[in-house]
């Protein structure tokens, strides 16, 4: 695990990565302390600019900007973490035993992935949004997982295909192994920069899509998150009352955080394909 | 384009943005040069994102521009409640079951045929041989019609007095054109003919005109030469674009839409009361003594800014819009019918229905906690605004409050069959004082749970109530009239039906660069676009005049 | 010929299987769309029983049981007649989308076809010239540039070029004045309108096609067929290109056909931002509206672009990758 760490980290971006997302995950864990004041207190005068008692101002509604934005850190790490996760496990699962499996079983997976993969994502993400109705996080996170897997299923299942011709697969296969475990004992450790990979494509899309749901005020825009901030922020003119801060911060965050994940990832792929490290090892 | 470029692109929009950041812009209005000073730009039609080419009046997708084409036999102002003689010179209620209109002399469509009472026969058959076009549903009044000389009189199925409002607000269209058409109910009336001040000018799917209609019976009063409706509408759109005229909510009015110009203004009185509706058929909302405590624990000035940023006030308990509906307040109502937060007040009247406080929790005998959910439409923000700020002081006195917020369709249905403890919507705004009470209160709309109403959605019922209406209806005596109106208020006040919190608002933004006589604190009538009431609008402007004009 | 028949039923099943889903996935929405046009309403004004009712008239609600609407949908599917909008009426739904399909997929299409092709090629690039400027330059911008949300790059560049500095306009896909026909002023016109909400796309787009093709090349240099052509002395360039990026092209290419088929979903917020006509934006309004009739049409174009599209990678995978033939 540490020898995995130290592969990550032996590339220069997953290192500049590794440090924007450590930095997100201290301030998502110390929120409440970091925070001047309670995020959801309103008592402040409404809609001021840059001060020392406001760093980043108040909101049209007179709360801290800065004390949202640190909280808001939360939301979408869990969003990105959670909803991330649970899409890469259904994705190897299924993405795995549908490269592996030849015959009715895989034109049956091939079935369900290419209706998920067919039917538009964003506007389906409305409709379940829509019926999932006031279910808060757990409904972003539902969502985003539903309409998340396939893709990742679908590019596993090419790897897979691919890697089940490789010699070392028909030599595990000859000797009689049980396919359950050629396809994770063999085929998975070396996909699995991939699954890494699409974990964090996961979480970023993730990421992405809760801040797009939330900013159509399709999520719970009672929780603060930094698609609620924008979501607010664009209810309360922000670009025509000139608080930048309030689109631009949140923005700026969702978008570092998803840098920072995709900037790991060029540290991940050195894991298991050490043409792709950097530094000494290459070439 | 090479991403190196994107790049250094990207770099410096960011950095220009965080230098931007520290320092605000401020958006300055921008008139279109090309728009001349007798051309009214109005911020009222939204296209989705076209405008799609239909003016036929009676279909819910009409374009806007149907209101300043098409008039109706009279007119009531939303804001100001008073009635306007329109296409019908007078409107007599001989008997509490007969209305009679006396049709204006000398008008004429804008195709140069005149104006008769066969046209208004024509419109009342249309609308009952095409119940989609009945969306007051007059024909649920009407028993027969009979016409001659001018005048249309309306016999009704029973006494109704405040029904002549309801028949005599449908529009009227000519029987010369309509008369032909195949199939009305998608007819789209691309080319259309009315008696209104302005005709049909030039239709983009990006925008339309109208041009002034110089034959129009009160062409004097009628100031603008011509009307420019664009399909894109945005808060951004509306403040940079030097509009004349504009119906939009727009958060902190004064930094965007006054900052931008010094002949902007705006006018923003109360469109209609935003309230809690209880289920009367669920406990214990069924208990008055907890309608009225919930009601105490209100304090209303503090939701009212935060849903509204303070432009809107709180909502008085006695039913009624104030200060549009001043006139018919009961003076005897304490503080004009506004409630004070009072929280002990609350807790004693909770623990007389059974509810007392534990700790910080509010249970009844068998400690169980006083808990409901409050139901608000998605995407509503000033309507969710409002819901925290009553969730946090609902659960200041011990109560377990929950969420539900569906969207606008689901949270339409929940309404509709009474699916909610405490739902949030919006009551009030017809003009009239009876119309906001009958639809709110009548018992004739009473349904049990699970079925469908769209009026009285909160199932109450009150003989009371009902007989004050029942003789509404029949009255024609001013000062009676007013006496009901304050029984109403009365009960409204006493009995909680309804917990109001807040007025919504119309929301009237204008400039008077061009033209003046706005609606106004001073002036108070309807900023509202899209409804034949702004006929008065488009009748009391006048020009400014400018040097080099004659 | 079996294999290619098979193939062919498979898809007529997962079509059909779509189709259905399209069928139930609006219906699933609490509310109908009377319900959605009267909230609209309510927020204008007091709405009654009386306007309900006649709401309902004008919509023609879909009457009979769920059955018997998903028989008549079905015959409306194989006839291509998709009736009346909800939202639009009297509007016929295909009036709207043919309106509407123009300008996505020139907008939307022709941008994401220049992203694939730009993206695909700097990842080449960027991998042949690992560890120089050449490949830092093109991940981590693009990395960067991608990980922006959609609406908000849309947001910034409308204000400061469309409202700030007023070099584009701020809505729109042509200007008012201008006719719609196919000559140079109105071609012009339309592009000067489509030039933010493409750069947009464009921008946040771009990166993902560089770091797959990046990723996957780098891998295949790695392969012993690589290694072993090298060995025999082949070009490096040669290599690269006619061995390595064949190879590496195949998971980027899976990738493409979905993504072509994404075009409408995807062009959603970007058009809802710009006001641009497209489907995206039309398929947004139907869904906020639950225009059943105009999203089971929208739906069904998107999921027969994206089958269709699936299909024909298959295929061109089989060619690309002689492996999986077996």
């Amino acid at each position: 695990m540490l020898r995995f760490a130290g592969t990550i980290l032996s590339n220069g971006k997953a290192r500049i990565g590794a440090a924007i997302l450590g930095l997100f995950l201290l301030i998502g864990i110390f929120a409440p302390l970091l925070s001047p004041y309670d995020p959801n207190a309103n008592d402040f005068a409404g809609g001021e600019g840059a001060s020392a008692a406001h760093w980043l101002g108040t909101t049209a509604a007179g709360e801290d900007v800065l004390s949202q934005l640190l909280h808001g850190a939360q939301v979408s790490l869990l969003v990105g973490l959670v909803a991330g996760g649970l899409s890469t496990v259904v994705a190897v699962l299924i993405g795995l035993s549908w490269g592996y499996l030849r015959g009715f079983t895989a034109e049956a997976i091939n079935f369900v992935v290419n209706l998920f993969l067919v039917i538009p994502g964003l506007p389906l993400m409305i409709v379940l949004a829509a019926y999932l109705q006031g279910g808060g996080l757990i409904m972003i996170i539902a969502v985003v997982v539903i309409t998340g897997w396939a893709w990742g299923a679908r590019v596993l299942r090419s790897q897979t295909q691919s890697l089940r011709s490789r010699d070392f697969v028909t030599a595990a296969v000859f000797s009689g192994e049980r396919p359950s475990r050629i396809v994770f004992r063999e085929i998975l450790p070396n996909m699995l920069s991939l699954i890494v990979g699409s974990f964090f494509g996961a979480a970023t899309a993730a990421i992405l899509a809760e801040s797009g749901l939330s900013y159509l005020g399709l999520g719970d825009t009672s929780t603060i998150s930094w698609g609620t901030m924008l979501f607010w922020a664009q209810n309360s003119n922000a670009l025509l009352t000139g608080q930048w801060a309030l689109l631009f911060a949140p923005g700026l965050c969702i978008a570092l955080l998803a840098t920072s994940l995709t900037l790991i990832n060029f540290g991940v792929d050195g894991i298991s394909n050490p043409r792709l490290r950097e530094g000494k090892d290459a070439r | 384009m090479a991403p190196s470029r994107i790049l250094r692109r990207a770099a410096l929009a960011a950095v220009a943005a965080l230098a931007l950041s520290s320092c605000a812009i401020q958006l300055q209005s921008r008139p279109d040069p090309t728009v001349g000073d007798d051309t009214m730009l109005i911020g009222a039609d939204t296209g989705a994102p076209f405008f799609e080419e239909n003016f036929n009046p009676y279909l819910g997708t009409k374009r806007i521009g149907v209101n300043y084409l098409f008039e109706p036999l009279l007119l009531v102002d939303p804001i100001s409640g008073q009635e306007h003689d329109w296409l019908a010179e007078s409107t007599e209620v001989p008997d509490p079951s007969t209305i009679v209109f006396d049709l204006r002399d000398g008008v004429t469509w804008s195709d140069g045929e005149p104006f008769t009472e066969d046209d208004v026969a024509f419109t009342f058959d249309l609308l009952q041989q095409v119940p989609a076009f009945d969306g007051t549903g007059i024909w649920s009044y009407i028993d027969s019609y009979e016409t001659g000389d001018g005048t249309v009189t309306v016999h009704l199925k029973e006494p109704d007095v405040p029904a002549r409002v309801i028949i005599g607000g449908v529009v009227i269209v000519p029987e010369h054109q309509w008369a032909d058409v195949e199939n009305p109910d998608s007819f789209r009336n691309t080319d259309p003919i009315g008696t209104g001040p302005y005709t049909l000018g030039n239709f983009t799917p990006q925008q339309y005109s109208m041009d002034k209609n110089h034959d129009y019976w009160q062409a004097d009063e009628v100031a603008a030469e011509h009307l420019i409706l664009p399909a894109a509408n945005s808060d951004l759109d509306v403040v940079t674009k030097g509009y004349d005229w504009a119906f939009k909510y727009m958060s902190n009015v004064e930094g965007t839409w006054l900052a931008a110009s010094d002949t902007n203004s705006y006018f923003f009185p109360p469109g209609g009361t935003i309230a809690l509706f209880p289920n009367h058929t669920r406990e214990p909302f069924d208990d008055v003594r907890v309608r009225q405590a919930l009601s105490l624990a209100l304090d209303r000035r503090s939701i009212a800014d935060l849903a509204a940023e303070g432009y809107m006030d709180p909502a008085s308990m006695s039913g009624l819009l104030l200060p549009n509906q001043e006139e018919d307040l009961d003076p005897s109502l304490p503080d004009q019918g506004f409630v004070e937060q009072d929280r002990d007040r609350a807790l004693e009247l909770l623990a007389e229905a059974g509810w007392t406080l534990q700790g910080d929790r509010l249970v009844d005998e068998s400690g169980q906690q006083l808990a409901f959910t409050i139901t608000t439409a998605n995407g509503y923000a000033d309507w969710l605004r409002a819901v925290q700020e009553v969730e946090r002081q609902f659960e200041a006195i011990g109560i377990d409050v929950s969420v539900d917020q569906p969207q606008p369709a689901g949270h339409t249905l929940a309404q509709r069959n009474g699916d909610f403890d405490l739902i949030v919507s919006s009551f009030g705004g017809t003009g009239t004082v009876y119309q906001d009470f009958n639809n709110n209160l009548s018992g004739e709309f009473f349904v049990p749970e699970g079925e469908e109403t769209g009026n009285n959605f909160g199932r109450y019922r009150n003989d009371e109530v009902d007989a004050i209406l029942r003789e509404y209806r029949v009255t024609t005596d001013e000062t009676r009239l007013r006496e009901l109106a304050w029984e109403l208020e009365n009960v409204f006040y006493d009995d909680v039906p309804v917990i109001g919190m807040y007025y919504g608002g119309s929301w009237g933004l204008f400039s008077d660069r061009k033209f003046t006589g706005w609606p106004s604190e001073e002036d108070r009538y309807s900023p509202i676009t899209y409804m034949p009431s702004a006929l008065l609008v488009l009748t009391s402007l006048e020009r400014v005049r400018q040097e080099g004009d004659d | 010929m079996l294999c290619a028949l098979r193939k062919l039923g498979l898809f007529a099943l997962t079509l059909w299987a779509a189709v259905t889903i399209n069928f139930f996935l609006p219906r699933l929405m609490p509310g109908d769309p009377a319900d959605a046009a009267l909230a609209r309403l309510a927020q204008n004004g007091p709405v009654t029983d009386a306007t309900r009712a006649a709401i309902e008239a004008q919509l023609g609600l879909p009457t009979g049981n769920l059955w018997d609407q998903y028989v008549s949908y079905l015959q409306q599917v194989v006839t291509l007649d998709f009736g009346v909008s909800f939202t639009y009426y009297p509007q016929s739904v295909s009036e709207l989308v043919a309106d509407a399909l123009p300008y996505t997929l020139i907008l939307v299409g022709l941008v994401t076809v220049i992203a694939f092709i730009g993206g695909t090629l700097l990842g080449v690039l960027a991998a042949w010239k690992r560890g120089t400027w050449l490949d830092a330059l093109p991940t981590i911008g693009g990395s960067f540039a991608s990980a922006f949300p959609y609406f908000w790059t849309a947001l910034l560049l409308l204000f400061f070029l469309g409202y700030v500095l007023r070099w584009f306009p701020s809505s729109g896909a042509y200007s008012v004045t201008s006719d719609p026909g196919l000559n140079w002023q109105f071609i012009g016109d339309a592009a000067y309108h489509a030039a933010l909400p493409a750069v947009t796309i464009l921008v946040t787009s771009l990166g993902g096609w560089i770091l797959g093709m990046r990723n996957t090349m780098i891998s295949t240099l790695g392969d012993d067929y690589v290694t072993f052509a090298e060995a025999n002395g082949l070009r490096k360039r040669t290599v690269a290109l006619r061995y390595a990026a064949r190879n590496a092209i195949l998971p980027n290419l899976t990738s493409f056909g979905l993504a072509l088929g994404g075009v409408v979903g995807g062009s959603l917020l970007v058009e809802q931002v710009f006001g641009y006509p497209g489907v995206g934006y039309l398929l947004f309004n139907a869904v906020i509206n639950q225009d059943y009739p105009l999203m089971q049409a929208m739906f069904l174009m998107i999921t027969v672009s994206v089958l269709v599209a699936n299909f024909l990678v298959d295929i061109l995978y089989g060619v690309l990758d002689p492996r999986t033939r077996r």
